[in-house]
Formats: C-alpha cells, structure tokens, sequence
C-alpha cells in the first residue's frame, strides 16, 4: 500500500517534562517580557514553537557521536567524519565549521563584500541583511511577486523574478554585484521552496554575468523535498539526489545546521574555490576557532555528521514536512488566515487578516504572538515589522508586505496531540480576535531589534483590551484556563 | 598520618584510546602535514599537548548537566543556571555568553575601541591580539622585566609594570579605552599574576578613569597560586581569592575551555549596564541571542558546573602538582626550562636548548617537529612564528623561543607524564644535531595555525 500517513520514523528515547501554567502566570511573565516572546524564560512556556532552529531532538546515534567527541585542538577525527558528510550529500570541496550559521554568513560577508556593493537575494533574511549592511552593501529582494501575496498558491512562492534581479546587475554593474544570495526554502516568505528549473536558471544567468551564486542551505533539505514533490520533472529521484544537484548549481554555501542537520549548534561554510577557502579559514580563526574546529565542541561536529546523514533520509523529510502540513491543514480547515501554501518549517499567522483592525505602527503581530501566549502558553515568533527593522538610511520603519506571526516546529520534539492543543489555540484567539489590542516600543535595540525590543500595551486594558471584564471571564472559560486574574 | 602523594581527587569514568605509531609514519605524517603540527590528524598524536584549551574531560556532573540542558533559543533554563554560576564565581552582574573566549573578545573590542586606540595588557595572547588589531587598535604588552628572563624564578613573572602603564595611560590619555591584565600570563609561561599586581594596577586605572578588565582563563590556576606564593592568602580559598581578583576589574572575558573545564564556550561578564546592552547588540548578531550566546543549552549547563570544579581546592592541588612534577624531573636532567612552572603547562627554553640554531630558523618551531617525531608528542611553538611578525609586516625575532606542552585537565596521568619526561630526555641526548625550518607559506594573520614549512 501507498503510505498516506507521515507516522514519525523514531519512537521516543528521552523525555523533557513541561509545565503548565496558569493564566495569571503568563499575564505576569509576558508583561515582564515586554511584550515580547523572545524575552520569556522558557519555564514560563508550554509549546515553544518560536524557532527550529537549535531547539530539535537529537537521536540515540547523535548523542553516542557526542560520546565520540576528539576534542583535539586541531585535527580532530570528528572534523573529517563531518567533512565527509558535507561533501557527500552537499558536495562542497571545501569546509569551514562554525558555530552557526551567523557565524558562516559574517565570514562570507566580511570576504566577498565591499563597501558600495550591492547583494540581490530572495527575499531578506534577518541576520543575513544585518551582515551584509555591516559589510558596507545594499540588499535587493528580487523574489517573485507572488511571495508577497499569502494567498497565492503558486507551489514555489521562493523563486528569484530573473527580470528584477537583471534590473538590479545593469543598474549597478556585475562588477558591485559581488554573489546573489539565495535561500531555499525561503524563511521570511512563510518557508517556500524554489524550484530546481529556477535555480537552473539563475545559475546560467550569474555564471553568464561571472557573479558568484551563494546558497543559503539552512533548509535545503526542507526545499529538496518540495521540488520532489511539487515539480513534475523530479518526481520520483531522492531528495538527497535532488539537494546534490541544488548545491552543485551554486559557488558556496552558508549553512546553519541547527536546523535541517538536527543539532542543537553548529553550522559551516561550503566553498569550491581553493583560494576563497584559504582565505575564509585564516578568518575563522580569528572569529570563530581554528579552522578544523570552527568553535565547535569536537562532539559537536560528530552530532553535525551523523545529523546530515539522517536529515536527508526520505522518511524523515516526509515525517518532519508531514508534521507541519497536519498543522496547517487543521487551521485552514478553520478559516484561519496563513500563508498558502504551508512551508517546510513553520505555519505562519497572517496577523494583518486576522487583526484587519489593528494599523501597521501598532504591529499587529508581535500584537498576535503575545495574546497566543496570553491564551494557551505557546510561544511564537513575530515575522513582520518588528523584525524588517528601520532602513538604514531613512531611518523609517520598513513595513513589508507580509505581517506575519510564525508557527515554528522544531524537529522530533513535539507529538501530534501538541499540534492539536496549538491548532485549538489559534483558532480560540481568532474568536476574540476583534478585542486584540496593539503595541508601542518602550526600547528598540539599534540592530536586530527584534531579539530585544521591550514594548507596552497601547490600551490601558492590555492586549485584550477591548473586551469588557465579563466578556473577558467568558472569553477564558471557553479554553481550559480555570486561574482568572 | 599525612600522606605526601598528592593523588588525582577523582576516578576515571570513561576513556578514549589512544594509538600508537611507528617513528617512520610519524616522520611522514608531519611531512605531510608541511612541518606545522596543528595540521596534524590528531589520531596521528600520542601525547597531545598542543593546548589546554577545550581538550579536558569533563566530570559526571557536568554531563548529567548536559542533558539537562535546556535548547529553547530564548529564556532558556540552562542559561538562569550559568548566569548565576557565573555571578557567584566573579560577581559581575552582567553575564553574555559567547561561544568562545575569542567571541568574547571580539564582541568587547568592536564595542569599545575605536581605529587608533591603545590597549595595555600585562601579554596579548594571540587571538586577543588579532582582535584589538583587527579593529585598527595597538596591543600593547607591558610585563614586567622578570617575564622575559626564562631562569628567573620570581613568584609572580606575569605581572604587569605598573610604572610603564602609568606612562602608556599618561602619554594616550583618551585613547584607552581600557586595561587588560591577562591571568595567568599564558604567553610569558603561564606565569601567575599578583593580588598586589592587580591592585596597583587597579589604582592606575582607576586614577586615569580607565577601566580594567580581566582575560580570566585561567582565574582558578592563578588563583591557587597566589594562595601558594603570596604573602597573607595561605588560609584563603581560592575562591575567595578568585572573587577578590574579580573585584578589582569592571569586567572579564573569559574562554570557559580552560577553567571552565569545558569543551567549548566562553563569556563576557562587567558590572556596567549600558555597556552590556550594547555589547548584547553585537552579540547577536555574530553570536546568537543573549540567552545562549552561541552556545547549545547543554553546554551552558556543563560550564555552571565546571566553573566551580575548577576552584576544588584538591582539583588545583593536583593540577598544579602534576605540571611541577615534570618540571622537576626536566630541571634534574639539565633541560632549560621557564621557571618556576607555572600553572597549565611546562615551557621549554628552545633558543636555550637549541642555541645552534639561529631565531630566523625558528628554533622552537622545530623543537615541535623533533617532539612529535621522536614521541608522538605535540606541543605548540610560542615563539618567532607566534610573534616575529609585526603588524607593518617587517619581521623581528620574538624575545623567547618557547615551546608550550600544555597539560588538558584531568586527560592524562602519570605515566603519561613520565612518559613525556622520558622522551624529552631522549630528546636531549640529539639536541645539538637538531635542525632549524624554513617558512615555506603563511597567512598575514595568526600565521602559526596555517603556516607551512620545511627542514633548513
């Protein structure tokens, strides 16, 4: 029979008790938070869906691995097992470990950057823009339009407009295009994949151009699996097939393996020229560890290497994307605005469908991520205005089209009742969405803001600060919370 | 009645082989490896002494810690127990974990200076170096006259000149951001520094309004030692000790792979708010977000824990012992030695031992080759190749020639060491036909990692 079914390829090892909490007790911790989710302690937290990143279960084999740690300054017998890996299922020569995936991205920024350049990419990513600024460039997101649009179905909302991106390399030159960054899966566009026809495409046009095509692999297993699934022409090859040919189309990679690589730290950068890698390994060291460690634990590395291995097994792609689908489907099924399709990682809120009363400078989603929590105790990220920042050159809010609220899983970690306890979750602060109440900055952090930000209630009744205080009893009745404030 | 063996306060729980080797295949594998050991396949080594930097085993407490650890990315429980391991141990308020020492460093670095700042320190260590260079900084050493003189046996060789200091703070008043003072002097021979030190440099600082902050890897080891040669601490814990040195500084970094007794990771601790919040904007953007800092939650958990073990008084006991244990054993078979030894590792005198070799032939560098073929041992060359490179790119002979056999904590035992003593013997008995090395290739920064050689 032809397996419907996405049943998890593991049974469960280890356990970690969770602690529920009363509401009294998140009006008190989201308050202290400032309003912000990133700034709860995890105590206080029932699902924690804010990242997949750093946050998967590891397997029995990964922690026997840790045991295996050599933890050698240099040349250590873990380096070459993960060097192995790296090679064999993303086919980059040349490997430099480091502590994560930032750690990667600051290493390429800082080598191929000049002040004055310019970097087209699918769509910005947070810390990627950041270190890019910081190098003295000028980020173009030269995405599809419908990557914009969450409504649209389009099934690879993560492909490069090859129109824009020429708009971009004959404005400027091909010479202040130093590489075009491209993610796959996309995260800020609600984790979309791009499609292998247009990763060829770009490849020819760059190589034609001699611009550098940099992957940012972080979920490539993720976007492998969507190619195999939604692209006719490649149906039926393996995933780890298909991510070997996405990588082969590009120069390098950076890579957080935090997330597709199930471990808990660590990440690298993936080169093929020589000369480029023996430049990025004598600035490794000084930021990162010696280029054989990368400032990685040795055991660190082993858990990477067997990660990888695991990662891009065919049941465990379908299991992990399964888990997130089974999620989504459940709050389409309720009329609960996300962003179609569903990605590989994350169910992303549409907080400007679900508060269309709330303007944009009283950001409607950090606003949506705190009553979630309010609600049931689930953390999620705002992925919105808060995290696009301010331009840096005008000094203005950037408001991108997409105000979103994201539902991260991480992976291994949590069952298929968790996803019904958030899908009920969701679905009770859409029913009191209207007296969803907005929020203003009481300190904004130069960069980054997002981590940081401290904000306050812009009602003086709070986040539900439209609901009268019977309404709000009835309110909390209707969930299983029985402590009212 | 008091038993004089000073023995290990712990047993082993787990082990790791090690594999041994021909000295034919170690003569290729070092060829292989272009005469530079870091680029060795540790499996390759006998006897690795390249550093005691993330090369210790850790205990059963800190791996039960380890799977505690708590991997949420924000708020995580893990980090609420190093931040208040870390507070106990140092008494900063503001804990930032990095994953590294060097991340701590370059975090504090591109917070405070500024292109053409000066930055005194008893000695730069290496990457601490590179990273007051790399943001256009002068890295300024100032260690007392002592700390160059291998056969001195002065108590506390790491010590700072406090007279030079007052003068370098005198003569850029405004271009010092601040002091740091580097315990134990890790590049002058893991010599300790003084409380009285400290305090005097302290004073300094504090008269010229500069803040002081403290490299504190190796806090614990120098702590023990100034409980073992200073005037007033014998009845002091070294924790007491430790939080006192603390006190005197507004701030330290730290790389928790040496008294941590980790694996990997590190912080920055200070008392001023302001200042953290920036160097927290920073942070997360090349490390992670304040509450881990880059770091896995397990290992936060397993340096709370390493923190403390490090003070155990018998821990230090024996720590030190083993490292004196050697010394006395090369001192006894005439080898030149930097004395007394310090606290993490024993420091030959290579342009003492190897006097025929000239300082452009790299004389301790190829005292490293000579170990690793004749025993299978690696050690690290703290010598010209280290140093002789100035930051216009002309060359100068660093003033000693050493070479490190630093010593991983609770790694090895004494038979391993008499092992070591027996090939160093060895050694020796060849050391005048022993040749110098040619530089064959070499990055512009932090050269010794990557650079390649071959026989004069």
């Amino acid at each position: 029979m032809r397996q419907q079914s996405w049943a998890e390829p593991w049974r469960i090892k280890v356990v970690e008790p969770l602690r529920i909490t009363t509401r009294a007790e998140r009006e008190r911790a989201i308050r202290e938070a400032g309003y912000n989710t990133f700034l709860l302690r995890s105590d206080d937290v029932y699902i924690d869906l804010l990242t997949d990143s750093g946050t998967s279960a590891m397997s029995d084999r990964q922690w026997a691995g840790m045991m295996l740690g050599d933890e050698a300054y240099a040349g250590s017998r873990n380096f070459y097992h993960l060097q192995e890996a790296v090679e064999r299922h993303y086919g980059y020569p040349e490997l430099i470990p480091t502590h994560q995936g930032r750690g990667a991205e600051h290493i390429l920024s800082r080598m191929l950057i000049k002040p004055g350049d310019h970097v087209p990419g699918n769509m910005y990513f947070t810390t990627t823009r950041a270190h890019q600024e910081l190098a003295g460039a000028e980020f173009h997101d030269v995405i599809i339009d419908a990557a914009h649009d969450p409504a649209s179905e389009f099934q690879f909302k993560g492909n490069v407009d090859l129109t824009k991106l020429d708009v971009v390399v004959r404005k400027y030159g091909p010479a202040k295009v130093p590489y075009v960054s491209v993610a796959a899966t996309v995260n800020m566009a609600g984790g979309q994949p791009i499609s292998l026809e247009n990763l060829r495409k770009l490849r020819e046009y760059t190589k034609r151009h001699g611009i550098l095509l940099i992957l940012d692999a972080t979920r490539a297993v993720e976007n492998a699996w969507f190619i195999q699934q939604r692209e006719p022409a490649e149906r039926g090859r393996l995933v780890s097939d298909i991510l070997l040919e996405m990588c082969a189309l590009t120069d390098g990679a950076t890579m957080s393996g935090k997330k597709d690589s199930l471990v808990n730290i660590g990440g690298w950068l993936g080169l093929r020229d020589a000369a480029l890698a023996e430049e990025a390994r004598s600035l490794v060291v000084m930021f990162e560890g010696l280029h054989t460690y990368g400032g990685l634990a040795g055991r660190d590395l082993e858990a990477m290497a067997i990660g990888i291995e695991e990662s891009v097994r065919e049941e465990h792609v379908r299991s992990r994307i399964g888990q997130v689908l089974y999620l989504g489907q459940q709050l389409i099924d309720a009329g609960v605005p996300v962003v179609r399709p569903i990605g590989g990682h994350a169910v992303f809120l549409d907080a400007s469908a679900m508060l269309p009363h709330l303007p944009r400078e009283e950001y409607p989603a950090q606003s949506l991520a705190a009553a979630l929590y309010l609600e049931s105790g689930i953390r999620a990220m705002e992925r919105g205005a808060v995290s696009a920042g301010r331009d840096a050159a005008t000094g203005e809010n950037r408001f991108p089209s997409l105000e979103l609220v994201r539902l991260t899983i991480p992976r291994r970690v949590y069952t298929q009742a968790h996803m019904d306890v958030t899908a009920e979750s969701v679905i009770a602060v859409r029913e009191v969405a209207e007296r969803v109440r907005g929020l203003r900055f009481t300190y904004e952090p130069t960069r980054l803001r997002f981590f940081q930000a401290r904000f306050e209630c812009v009602h003086p009744g709070g986040i539900f600060g439209g609901v009268s205080a019977p309404e709000r009893a009835l309110a909390m009745a209707s969930s299983d919370s029985c402590a009212l404030p | 009645m008091n038993f004089r063996t000073i023995i290990e306060p712990f047993r082993i729980k787990t082990v790791e082989p090690i594999r041994q080797t021909t000295r034919d295949q170690r003569a290729a594998a070092l060829a292989a490896a272009r005469y530079n050991v870091f680029l060795l396949q540790a499996e390759d080594v006998l006897i690795d002494l390249l550093t005691d930097s993330g090369t210790g085993a850790m205990s059963v407490q800190q791996w039960s810690g380890m799977m505690k650890g708590d991997e949420s990315y924000a708020g995580g429980r893990s980090y609420a127990v190093f931040e208040r391991s870390v507070r106990e141990v140092t008494g900063f308020a503001q804990v930032i974990p990095t994953h590294q020492g060097r991340a701590a460093e370059h975090i504090l670095f591109s917070t405070v200076l500024k292109p053409g700042d000066v930055v005194p320190n008893n000695t730069h260590f290496d990457t601490t170096r590179a990273n007051v260079q790399d943001r256009g900084g002068v890295a300024l050493d100032l260690p007392i006259a002592e700390g160059h003189v291998a056969q001195s046996t002065d108590p506390f060789k790491g010590n700072m000149d406090v007279a030079a200091l007052e003068r370098v703070l005198t003569e850029h008043r405004g271009r010092v951001p601040l002091v740091m003072i580097t315990i134990t002097n890790n590049s002058e021979g893991g010599q300790p520094v003084s409380i009285a030190n400290v305090r005097a440099v302290r004073e300094v600082c504090r008269r010229h309004g500069v803040p002081l902050f403290i490299d504190a890897c190796r806090f614990a080891e120098n702590a023990w030692l100034i409980k073992q040669r200073e005037k007033g601490s014998a009845d002091r814990t070294p924790r007491e000790i430790a939080r006192e040195l603390f006190a005197l500084a507004d701030g330290c970094t730290m790389s928790a792979k040496k008294d941590g007794m980790s694996n990997i990771g590190g912080f920055l601790a200070m008392n001023d708010a302001d200042l953290a919040r920036r160097c927290r904007t920073r942070l997360v953007l090349t490390e992670g977000f304040p509450t881990y800092g880059g770091l896995a939650g397990y290992d936060l958990e397993a340096i709370a824990v390493g923190l403390n073990e490090a003070l155990d008084e018998d821990y230090l006991r024996y720590r030190i012992r083993s490292i004196e244990y050697l010394g006395e054993k090369l001192i006894a078979a005439g080898i030149p030695i930097v004395t007394p030894t310090g606290g993490h590792a024993i420091y030959l005198d290579a342009k003492r031992w190897l006097s025929h070799i000239p300082q452009s032939e790299f004389p301790a560098w190829a005292l490293t080759c000579t170990l690793y073929v004749e025993g299978g041992i690696r050690g690290v060359e703290i010598g010209s190749v280290m140093f002789g490179r100035q930051p216009d790119g002309s060359e100068r002979p660093a003033p000693m020639e050493l070479v490190r056999l630093a010593f991983p904590r609770r790694v090895y035992t004494q038979s391993h060491v008499d092992y070591v003593a027996e090939v160093l013997l060895h050694v020796n008995t060849l050391a005048k036909s022993i040749r110098g090395v040619r530089m064959v290739d070499a990055p512009d920064v932090l050269r010794h990692f990557t650079a390649t050689f071959e026989p004069a």
